[in-house]
């Protein structure tokens, strides 16, 4: 972009502090092969990978399933791949749906 | 086709009288509607500001058009991206162009090297056959014969489904698809490979070879390889996603369903429900060059791949993965791309192709014949569905449910969730159901398809919603409209829908001149629409900024629809400097950073961010080195317009300093200016598309002429909106072939009756009307100019479009593909039946 670069108004990036937890859903399919069948869950979390860890936590090795095996929805907004880097707000809705994969 | 101003002024038909206005198109003529464009805009655009759109060659007889599309245009491109950007939006000369028109660019076949062995793979002449023994001997004996291979000879894995669910792959499957062991399950399967001095040692000994089959029942159909009597292709073939686990095998590889809503309520509210049973072929993705590579492994065991794929770091991947080599020792280079449409990206030849070269201690290339292409490699799955919708009066969507089951070919992996997962995607539906069957069956195995699994669902569900408009007397641009997805609408698979452009679509459909213009005698009108998801995910890129000031573009991205220019053009833009400067390279594996395929409309919106992060960060490098040179702090100095600034005033007083200055004083300020960044991109913007076509039918021959199809598509910011166009233009002729002409055909024995493009009929340009591409741009802020994908949903709409269009035609529902001139002469002679 021509314009400035650096932004001299840009806010530095802060981790979101939840006031309230992540909704959290899995598809059935993974519930089924995975959690005895439970589907929805509510994390507190500041970043995906919190939700991860605290998943891992109550069904141990779902975490690399859901890295793996998954695309995840935030807020409705489609990422590929679950990353540790991603942000969550207050409340956000986390859905790990089965990988999409294009042509 | 003479279908010009004289098309337009035909008499209506007999019948419009009697219909509601879309299906009398008893509308406004094209001059008032042009009037009406044009006075809806608020663009300000002088006059002649239009001149580079890509018109229709048929300009003269489509007047209307320069103003239309300009208009939309203005609101679009000129508007949002040229006004804001100074190289983004705009369409500079294609750096691949003078390669590829000179005959300079290599493709796959192209490379070469002293001491190259021919490789020939000898593949099955039978559909489903038991390999008893290969006898290797005579033909290794055979003077020039420096290795003969068989599947006995690669490793074999571990039999488990990892990865990504939809393609989920199982090694144990991979490797028998690259060559058989047990079985042979499709007629071109392989069966060995040879490598020899030339080409006729190489044919010579494959006649020496002796393979002994047993000949199996084999199946093709879908719905055949479904029966409980169907010849089986893996004994032990249990269907996942079933509670209770079946205990008996069968072909169902896979069983999905997603649901939202409550069906049964759905379908009570609804005043009109409709419900019909759909078949289409397997389609190849038809690209002009064929598959081939060319590897080396030297003394060391380091192998090195030159091939033509979508994705050279997958080649990688796959190959070292099959041979049990580490990745490291792999290098893959992408040759230049003679189309791929997502069917390179798996592999067929260079695990072989390697495996040989280990072996002699030679390269060895191996080129498939168009033959092979077609018998050997992936077309994606023909499908037999049935799709019901309900719908009120007033058109809104009560309920819809369907049942997709798709030919996974001979080994699981159809792209049947994505199917399902697109088929009501469009739409806001509080109840629905997709149900999805992934079955194997003798033919090869699936590979994708531009827009995988969505454009096969979508000719089914548009069909109904057709039939549903027509039945509530509803024009059917108003039912979509009426019930189109937006942000915030809660998708089948779970989440809300982040990201609206649907209904942008539509708009610029309904606004269209053509779409009210009258028809003449057995013509008709149809529109359909589509949905596909855009992909991001990894991707890196480097820049290099050269003494002289220009810039090098290294990204992983192999370059299938321009994505050369859109780097150079997003990297210019970010730099500041002229688009001119920036050269855009395809590296190889060795010299940029892992990248995922191109495939999944993710290039321009995962690589080019990649390419801006990279950019930025040299950016921030070079006014580093400014303010070594002004010898002030970095804080103080600042980019703007290609130049190092300062801050302010109180900085110093100092000249803008441009890029090419900076360049020159790299020794002196820290060495050479490069950066390099790598993403995991997310917050893709998914793709809607609608479209509408006119056609018209000879009622002798049963012949489909196209007349018009105008193409309409949220493409978010069109970064070379010449590209976007010719995206859009592509993913709509494949679908035309789609929906007329193409499919596999197979003879009794199982064996493809059409493995050539003389009787495999992809459309060819004198079949074709210009097809007329609206830009519709709702930018997304995930990416930073707002790009999204647009390779791909552009197929989604066209075989529904048609038909529909057939049926206002001929008053005869085509229910599946391809609507031939045999079927289209079938339907005829039956009477014409209420939907």
């Amino acid at each position: 972009m021509s314009d400035r670069w650096p932004k001299p108004e840009t806010p530095p990036v802060m981790p979101a502090v939840p006031a309230a937890p992540a909704h959290v859903t899995l598809s059935s399919g993974f519930s089924r092969r995975y959690t005895g069948g439970r589907r929805e869950f509510d994390i507190v979390a500041t970043s995906l990978r919190g939700v991860i860890r605290a998943l891992d936590a109550m069904y141990p090795g779902l975490g690399e399933h859901l890295e793996e095996e998954t695309t995840v929805a935030i807020d409705g907004a489609i990422h590929d791949a679950p990353g540790y880097f991603q942000q969550l707000q207050p409340g956000s809705e986390v859905f790990f749906i089965p990988k999409l994969e294009g042509g | 086709m003479g279908h010009g101003v004289e098309w337009l002024e035909s008499p209506r038909r007999d019948e419009e009288a009697e219909l509601p206005e879309y299906w009398a198109f008893a509308g406004r003529t094209a001059t008032g509607n042009r009037q009406g464009s044009a006075e809806g805009s608020q663009s300000g655009i002088p006059a002649g500001a239009d001149k580079d759109l890509n018109l229709s060659p048929r300009g003269a007889t489509l007047a209307y058009d320069s103003e239309l599309l300009s208009a939309i245009r203005r609101d679009a491109v000129n508007d949002v991206s040229t006004t804001r950007y100074k190289w983004v939006g705009t369409r500079p000369i294609r750096p691949d162009g003078v390669p590829k028109v000179t005959g300079r660019a290599m493709y796959g076949a192209d490379q070469t090297f002293p001491g190259a062995l021919y490789g020939k793979v000898i593949r099955s002449p039978h559909a489903h056959a038991r390999i008893r023994s290969i006898d290797t001997s005579k033909a290794a004996a055979l003077p020039g014969v420096k290795a003969v291979i068989t599947g006995a000879d690669f490793p074999d894995h571990k039999f488990e489904y990892i990865g990504p669910e939809r393609v989920a792959v199982n090694f144990w499957h991979v490797t028998r698809n690259v060559m058989a062991k047990e079985k042979t399950l499709y007629e071109g399967h392989a069966v060995a490979a040879i490598a020899a001095t030339s080409k006729e040692i190489a044919e010579e000994a494959a006649d020496l070879l002796k393979i002994d089959y047993e000949v199996l029942p084999h199946v093709i159909d879908v719905d055949d390889a479904m029966k409980d009597n169907a010849p089986l292709l893996f004994d032990d073939m249990i269907t996942r996603g079933v509670e209770p686990t079946p205990t008996k095998p069968s072909n169902i590889s896979k069983r999905l369903e997603f649901a939202i809503g409550d069906l049964d309520k759905g379908f009570a509210e609804a005043d009109v429900i409709v419900e019909k049973e759909f078949k289409t072929a397997a389609v190849h993705q038809g690209y002009i060059e064929p598959h081939a590579t060319i590897a080396r492994v030297d003394a060391d065991g380091q192998a090195e791949v030159w091939a033509s794929s979508q994705g050279h770091f997958v080649v990688r991947a796959l190959t070292a993965k099959l041979l049990n080599l580490p990745i490291g020792d792999v290098r893959v280079t992408p040759a230049e791309i003679g189309g791929g449409f997502g069917g390179k990206t798996v592999v067929y030849l260079e695990p072989v192709a390697t495996l040989l070269a280990k072996k002699t201690g030679r390269p060895v290339k191996i080129v498939m014949s168009r033959d092979e292409v077609f018998k050997a490699s992936g077309p994606t799955s023909g499908a037999s569905m049935w799709v019901k919708i309900g719908v009120k009066k007033d058109g809104t969507i009560t309920a819809a449910d369907g049942v997709f089951k798709y030919q996974a070919g001979a080994f699981p992996g159809s792209p049947v969730m994505n199917g399902c997962l697109c088929a009501f995607a469009p739409y806001e539906v509080a109840n629905a159901r997709a149900v999805g069957y992934d079955v194997v069956c003798n033919r090869p195995k699936s590979a994708a398809y531009r827009a995988p699994g969505s454009p096969i669902s979508a000719f089914a569900v548009e069909s109904v919603l057709d039939i549903c408009a027509k039945k509530i007397g509803m024009d059917p641009i108003e039912l979509r409209l009426k019930n189109a997805a937006k942000a915030g609408t809660t998708m089948i698979y779970g989440p809300k829908l982040a990201h609206g452009g649907y209904i942008e679509t539509l708009e610029a459909l309904k606004s269209h001149p053509a779409w009210k213009a009258p028809l003449g005698p057995n013509q008709g009108r149809g529109v359909a629409s589509g949905y596909w998801f855009n992909g991001g995910g990894e991707s890196s890129a480097t820049v290099q900024v050269n003494a002289d000031g220009t810039i090098l573009v290294a990204t992983g991205s192999v370059d299938v629809g321009g994505s050369r220019a859109s780097m150079a053009i997003m990297a210019a833009e970010t730099f500041g400097v002229d688009y001119q400067n920036v050269r855009a390279i395809v590296a190889d594996t060795a010299s940029v950073g892992y990248t995922h395929v191109t495939g999944g409309s993710r290039v321009t919106f995962a690589t080019g961010t990649a390419v801006v992060n990279a950019a930025r960060k040299a950016i921030d490098d070079l006014r580093a080195r400014a303010a070594m040179i002004w010898d002030v702090p970095v804080d103080g100095v600042i980019w703007e317009e290609g130049c190092a600034k300062p801050a302010s005033s109180n900085v110093g007083d100092f000249k803008p300093m441009p890029l090419k200055e900076i360049a020159a004083k790299a020794a002196q300020t820290g060495g050479p200016i490069t950066a390099a960044a790598s993403v995991n991109a997310g917050g893709q913007a998914p793709g809607f598309a609608s479209q509408f076509c006119d056609v018209e039918v000879d009622p002798e021959t049963g012949k489909v002429t196209i007349l018009r199809f105008v193409a309409a598509q949220d493409v978010g910011t069109a970064i070379h909106p010449s590209y976007v166009e010719g995206q859009i233009q592509g993913g709509v002729v494949q679908g035309i072939g789609w929906a007329l002409n193409e499919e596999y055909i197979y003879d009794k024995n199982g064996r493809l009756d059409n493995a050539g493009f003389l009787d495999y009929r992809c459309p060819v340009a004198s079949d074709l009307p210009m097809i007329e591409a609206l830009l519709v741009e709702v930018p997304n802020p995930a990416h930073p100019f707002g790009a999204k994908g647009v390779g791909e949903v552009n197929i989604c709409p066209p075989m529904a479009a048609i038909a529909n269009a057939i049926d206002h035609a001929i008053g005869r529902r085509l229910t599946e593909l391809p609507m031939s001139p045999p079927r289209i002469r079938a339907a005829l002679d039956l009477p014409e039946a209420a939907d």
